[in-house]
């Protein structure tokens, strides 16, 4: 039933379908942890692409998931996730303040410079 | 075939012949002088377990029987001309989706509010379109209290078979007329029903709009594990919008054809004292009651007239039409409307010499009106 | 793996046709997710959305589903439930398709108290068609149909739910999708009809002309027009005025629901009960 978008690549927290990201930027505006941040992509619809750059710092809160409007962006199922060895991070101040970064550089990873 | 007597009206009938056709399904509205369908049938279908619903609207009417005859059950609605023009979309929704449901319509006075307690016929080329775009308009027009039975039976089971609404047309005077009727009975309707096709295969095989270029849609009845789209939009073979060039020229065509194509199984007509007729009287409705009384009078007098009655209006009998104006001179068209069915006949005949008896005064025609004109000829 | 969502998409269909970053989206997930923790079995379910860019909600669910015309939704969903009243019939519309083309439809299946569940997407505005002044559009908002600003009053779809008789009325907005899930899932579990203003952003068609370019600008905007009920209760009726409360505005569970009612209707006519006089309504008049 699943379609291989929907499965894990391979015990990653979160993981992107890039065929259906029309790159609204909600999903990096709700992040709380500074894991995503959209990139210049010249190809993408709106010249830019969701990118996954901290997946370490992934909280497994699930906001990015819920608020895509596009079932693009996924969240390994805690429990999954747990059984196959692995854990999500703990939300640090370091996290904080690099969500706050990206905000602040219009949802765009932080090396990624221009005006967008 | 064991008939039964009925005393009862046109617009009665037609409810009793709905249900006893299997109709589990009515949403209406008031109008006059269509109501009394919805006052019978709303006693009718409880009786077997079926709904019958007073919507908000015109409109809410057909909507619901749309939406009940999606879920696979035969679905009634009723009204008059001013009904007709709100429901006239949502008719082509239902043309376009390919379901199937039976809008009976009793003809009063129009345009607009008109005359709602008198008669006219003014509504036929109303239901040759009643909505907008291309498409193939089925419609059955009863010409005595029988027929307001009989025909709404076959209406069930046309627009089973051809997937699409089916009108009945009834005017005032036919709905309102109190009477005997020599009615099929029920047991013999029962068994003459034409159950809907339905795909049997597994689901994802099904695709309910992919069939030959001549036939309706396969529809199978919701909730029964073939999940498919209806929409009004130009769709493809699933059901599912689309704008492809060949499937929207292809949909369309088919709309057409499956119609066009099997005219024969539609055609109806009945001929009166046409074996030797000099003039033919055209009418149809509760008119060719009076053509027919004028007819007796004309022959007592040594005038051999006839009357050709079309039962099924659209498509128009043409080629029967045309066979006899290509033998009788004199044809005159007798309607209560300024020659709506008139231009077909002219049409039909290419002729442009029929003459015509119109009426449109919210008053029947009498046999002497016609007696009258056909001596003029 | 993630959420199963592919379960009840029409991948096919995917990706959607609306704009990036709208709320559209994000209430047909909500929706998704809500269906499947209540366990009913896709076949049992009917979708039926009107014209709009919420019109094409119905085409990428994989229940059966149905695209009426311009604001018929409820009329149709009538029939099929009356039809086949043991399943769930779901409607989905915009604020124009529910409150404006199909205001009479709306008001009457709350009236009816029918068991259908109504989703109406409010953006405020007619985003499909470019920007035209819808019901809800706030009056002074520049709207292509009125590039002066809006004068048109506007009125509270909970507001008018709760007053035609809905047994259950509630708002939410698509910024917190948790809440929206709930949401969802209370409207479906609740016999009669459920009314839901479900507000969601347009910022390509609302928020370009009133300075609400991106998704998320127009979201802060949603997220400062509400509040939820008991925040909102405690206000001052001049805090009141803009605001829009948000949460379980009315829930009625005692309320006759139609498709019962009916069955009362087919027992007399079966002979299987004495008629309905108004003495069977007296405690409710």
């Amino acid at each position: 039933m699943a379609s291989k978008e929907m499965v894990n690549p391979g015990n990653q927290p979160v993981w992107v379908n890039t065929d259906n990201c029309k790159a609204c930027d909600i999903c990096v505006s709700v992040c709380p942890s500074g894991v995503l941040g959209m990139r210049y992509e010249s190809t993408s619809t709106l010249g830019a692409m969701i990118s996954i750059d901290h997946p370490e710092a992934c909280i497994g809160c699930n906001e990015c998931e819920l608020t895509c409007p596009d079932f693009a962006i996924y969240v390994a199922d805690t429990k999954e996730y747990k059984a196959a060895g692995f854990s999500f991070a703990k939300l640090t101040d370091e996290a904080k303040e690099r969500q706050a970064a990206i905000v602040a550089n219009n949802y765009m990873s932080l090396d990624q410079q221009g005006v967008k | 075939m064991a008939t039964r007597e009925v005393i009862s009206t046109g617009n009665e009938l037609s409810a009793m012949a709905a249900v006893d056709a299997g109709c589990m399904f009515f949403g209406g509205y008031p109008l006059t002088p269509s109501s009394e369908v919805m006052h019978e049938i709303s006693d009718l279908l409880p009786k077997v377990g079926g709904v019958a619903i007073q919507m908000e609207d015109e409109i809410g009417g057909i909507c619901a029987v749309i939406g009940a005859a999606m879920t696979g059950v035969r679905a009634l609605t009723a009204t008059s001309g001013p009904g007709m023009s709100l429901k006239a979309e949502n008719l082509g929704l239902a043309q376009m989706a390919e379901v199937p449901l039976v809008c009976v319509n009793v003809m009063r006075g129009g345009p607009s509010t008109g005359l709602p307690t008198r008669v006219s016929q003014g509504d036929i080329l109303q239901s040759k379109n009643p909505s907008h775009g291309d498409y193939k308009s089925i419609t059955l027009c009863a010409g005595s209290l029988a027929e307001c039975y009989t025909e709404t039976v076959r209406a069930f089971n046309l627009a089973d078979r051809f997937m699409q609404p089916v009108i009945v047309l009834l005017d005032e005077t036919i709905g309102h007329m109190h009477g005997k009727a020599d009615l099929p009975t029920a047991e013999d309707v029962k068994a003459g029903i034409v159950p809907r096709k339905r795909f049997d295969g597994a689901p994802e095989d099904y695709f309910p709009y992919e069939c030959e270029p001549d036939q309706p849609a396969v529809l199978n009845p919701m909730f029964e594990g073939y999940r498919y789209h209806f929409t009004g939009l130009h769709h493809d073979r699933k059901g599912f919008p689309t704008e492809e060039i060949e499937t929207c020229r292809k949909l369309i065509q088919r709309l057409e054809d499956k119609v066009e194509l099997h005219k024969d199984e539609l055609e109806s007509y009945e001929e009166f004292m046409m074996d030797d007729a000099e003039i033919m009287i055209i009418a149809y409705g509760s008119v060719s009651l009076a053509a027919k009384e004028s007819i007796r009078h004309l022959r007592k007098e040594g005038i051999k007239a006839g009357l050709f009655r079309p039962i099924t209006i659209w498509p128009s009998p043409a080629e029967k039409i045309k066979e006899h104006t290509d033998k009788i001179e004199k044809v005159l068209v007798v309607e209560l409307n300024i020659g709506q069915y008139h231009s077909e006949i002219q049409r039909a005949a290419a002729r442009l010499d029929i003459e015509g008896l119109f009426k449109v005064n919210g008053r029947p025609i009498s046999p002497y009106e016609i007696v009258n004109k056909v001596k003029e000829l | 793996m993630a959420f199963n969502y592919d379960k009840y998409l029409r991948l096919e269909k995917m990706p959607t046709l609306w704009c990036w970053g709208c709320g559209d989206g994000v209430i047909l997930k909500a929706f998704v997710r809500a269906v499947e923790k209540m366990g009913i079995p896709q076949d049992d379910i009917c979708v039926v959305s009107g014209i709009g860019c919420s019109g094409r909600f119905s085409s990428y669910v994989d229940f059966n589903t149905v695209h009426t015309t311009h604001g018929r939704t409820v009329a149709y969903a009538t029939g099929i439930k009356l039809a086949c009243p043991t399943k769930h019939v779901i409607c989905v519309a915009g604020d124009g398709d529910a409150l404006a083309i199909g205001g009479n439809h709306t008001i009457h299946g709350c009236r009816r108290n029918i068991d259908i569940t109504m989703i109406i997407i409010n953006n405020f505005i007619y985003g499909l068609t470019n920007s035209q002044t819808s019901p809800t559009t706030p009056k002074g908002m520049w709207t292509v149909s009125q590039k002066s600003g809006n004068i048109d009053p506007t009125f509270d779809t909970c507001d008018l739910a709760i007053a035609a008789g809905a047994s259950f009325v509630a708002r939410e907005s698509m910024l917190d999708p948790k809440k929206l899930e709930k949401i969802f899932i209370k409207a479906m579990e609740h016999k009669g009809f459920a009314c839901l203003d479900i507000l969601s952003n347009c910022h390509i068609n609302l928020g370009r002309k009133n300075k609400m370019v991106s998704a998320m600008d127009n979201l802060k905007w949603i997220e400062s027009i509400t509040a939820p009920k008991k925040k909102y209760d405690a206000m001052t009726p001049e805090e009141q005025l803009n605001i829009l409360p948000t949460g379980i505005l009315k829930q009625d569970t005692e309320a006759d629901e139609y498709c019962d009612m009916y069955a009362e209707v087919i027992k007399f006519h079966q002979g299987k009960r004495k008629a309905i006089t108004q003495d069977d309504f007296a405690k409710k008049i």
